[in-house]
């Protein structure tokens, strides 16, 4: 490939914005500003059940995302607002000889406002590069389900831990109460949350409210590694799951940890997890599956388990397949 | 052995004031932690001393060796520069990024006692103190890797020296873990040893010229989590 082909190729790539900002309307939750540009294509929430949930899919019609693409996701949540988001498919990432894939979200959750991230898994493809930021701002009050998950490839092609690059960074923030009983640590910056637009729905912080934040950050090369990759390498799934906010007391924390490992004992062998508390008011799930069954079992499990616990909710019929 | 050749690079006044502080003798209660080995050779994930060093290995260098041995880099740069900013930042993104509570506890309790005694002990460090009273007033975490970065960097040793030998002490603990959970004798041990110290040497390396933490050990992490589950436990973590 000649100078010019290869400066062709490097310069391939999209930047895609997708916002959102959704409002409360006596039970339900509705959208009020958006806008949408390509590759992204803006789909308007719907409402599956009479929760007031806004149901929202994050739709890129174009199939995958390849090196130079630059793709972002904003939303903001105002208070008392309960939003789902969620991808009708995979978000597969192809090869690329040079520049990474980005994808960045950030997501503004208003007090007493209650988030959903459960999009798709990622399936980096052999030589692709891929790099994601998910930045997660709650108000008082508020809570988010998050959920993030890698596959090695593509594994029906054996196609395992083949990509380039991965790199990820998970950041949760939001304020405890001064007189919170959760052991956060002094943080000698103010969190800066998103501004809101219209009226304003956020709830000041309290005087003397404590900061606290859960950051999961990694960047994965395997070709950099010393062979084999790991103990990693026999699994195909890798996932986490957070569920923060101090809407509930620390005995409901507690119970919820302890349900929740049940559930990971219960399925121990396709699956291999863990649930903790966090330096935060919330848990994290950290697992590693064999086959996408396997880990979308799984997620029902847990996922199904939180919304029980915190909102008395089923789990939604998302009706993707 | 190359690069054993002896050299001048530490005066022996620096090298006993921070040698105490990773010896096995200092009482940081690292022997009461496994940091998640209990639960992985439970579980049948490390059977024996190929899949130790697997294990610590991974945890080395994309796991610890570029979250805590960055942490540890950073504090001693706070301490060169005179400014605990940088140390105070390092310490709550590790408090932030360390998921497991058994693991962060247990890196806080060990941290706790270096900074206490080093800063008991070299009364004429005001940046050692200052991060003392920032640790009991709650304002700080207090980790291992940033308290022992700050410790060292005062007792005089370099950026690297300080990362290389958090790394080695977080090493001994694992084969100490290791000998009282694995048919692993003492010579093995020191085998295993031997054998990572390329490993750490370059991590350290790698780990003094980067700024941002992360962390890559899924497994590690999970069997961490799980250790608290366990029936029957000889560690705490």
């Amino acid at each position: 490939m000649n100078q010019t082909n290869e400066s062709t190729l490097d310069a391939v790539g999209r930047r895609g914005a997708l916002s959102y900002e959704f409002e409360r309307q006596g039970s339900r939750t509705v959208l009020a500003r958006s806008s949408c540009s390509s590759p992204w294509h803006h789909f308007p929430p719907s409402y599956l059940d009479d929760s007031g949930c806004a149901y929202t899919w994050l739709v890129n019609p174009s199939g995958g995302l390849v090196g130079g693409d630059h793709v972002s996701i904003e939303a903001q949540l105002h208070t008392g607002t309960h939003v789902l988001m969620t991808s009708p498919s995979a978000n597969r990432v192809y090869r690329s000889l040079a520049e990474p894939a980005v994808q960045e979200v950030r997501l503004s959750v208003g007090p007493d406002a209650r988030l959903e991230w459960v999009p798709e898994v990622t399936i980096p493809f052999a030589g692709s590069r891929f790099r994601q930021s998910i930045h997660v701002d709650l108000a008082p009050g508020a809570t988010a389900v998050l959920w993030d998950t890698m596959a090695s490839g593509r594994v029906a092609k054996q196609e395992r831990w083949a990509f380039a690059s991965v790199e990820n960074e998970i950041c949760i923030r939001g304020l405890a109460p001064p007189s919170s009983a959760v052991p956060v640590p002094f943080l000698p910056v103010r969190v800066p949350f998103l501004p809101a637009r219209g009226q304003p729905s956020r709830r000041a912080p309290v005087p003397g409210s404590v900061p606290w934040s859960v950051v999961e950050r990694y960047c994965l090369v395997p070709g950099s590694l010393p062979a084999p990759l790991g103990l990693v390498e026999n699994w195909d799934y890798v996932a986490s799951f957070f569920v923060i906010g101090d809407a509930v007391g620390a005995e409901v924390w507690k119970h919820l940890d302890e349900v929740l490992a049940a559930i990971m004992e219960q399925r121990s062998g396709p699956v291999l997890g863990g649930v903790s508390t966090l330096a935060a008011p919330g848990l994290v799930v950290k697992l590693v599956a064999r086959s996408a069954p396997d880990l979308t079992e799984m997620l029902e499990a847990i996922w199904g388990a939180v919304r029980a616990n915190l909102w008395n909710l089923p789990l939604p019929n998302l009706r993707r397949y | 052995m190359e690069r054993g050749s002896p050299r001048n690079t530490m005066n022996t006044f620096a090298l006993l004031n921070g040698l105490r502080f990773i010896d096995s003798f200092f009482p940081s209660g690292g022997y009461a932690f496994s940091s998640g080995l209990e639960a992985a050779v439970q579980g049948g994930a490390v059977r024996n001393a190929e899949e130790l060093s697997r294990y610590v290995v991974e945890s080395l260098t994309i796991g610890m060796g570029e979250r805590e041995a960055v942490a540890v880099g950073l504090a001693h740069d706070a301490v060169v520069s005179g400014s605990l900013e940088i140390a105070f930042k390092a310490d709550l993104e590790l408090e932030a990024m360390k998921l497991g509570r058994e693991s962060r506890i247990a890196s806080r309790q060990m941290g706790r006692q270096v900074i206490r005694l080093a800063a008991e002990q070299h009364p004429g460090h005001p940046l050692l103190e200052d991060y003392l009273a920032a640790v009991e007033a709650g304002r700080s975490p207090g980790h291992m890797a940033v308290c022992l970065g700050l410790t060292l960097s005062a007792a005089g040793w370099s950026k690297e020296d300080s990362i290389a030998s958090f790394l080695y002490q977080a090493a001994t603990g694992f084969v100490a873990a290791a000998m009282k959970l694995l048919p692993i004798g003492q010579r093995e041990g020191q085998k295993l040893l031997e054998g990572w110290i390329e490993v750490l040497e370059r991590v350290s390396k790698q780990a003094a010229q980067q700024r941002e933490l992360r962390s890559w050990s899924p497994i590690q992490d999970i069997y961490a989590m799980k250790h608290s589950r366990l029936e029957s436990r000889l560690f705490r973590s």
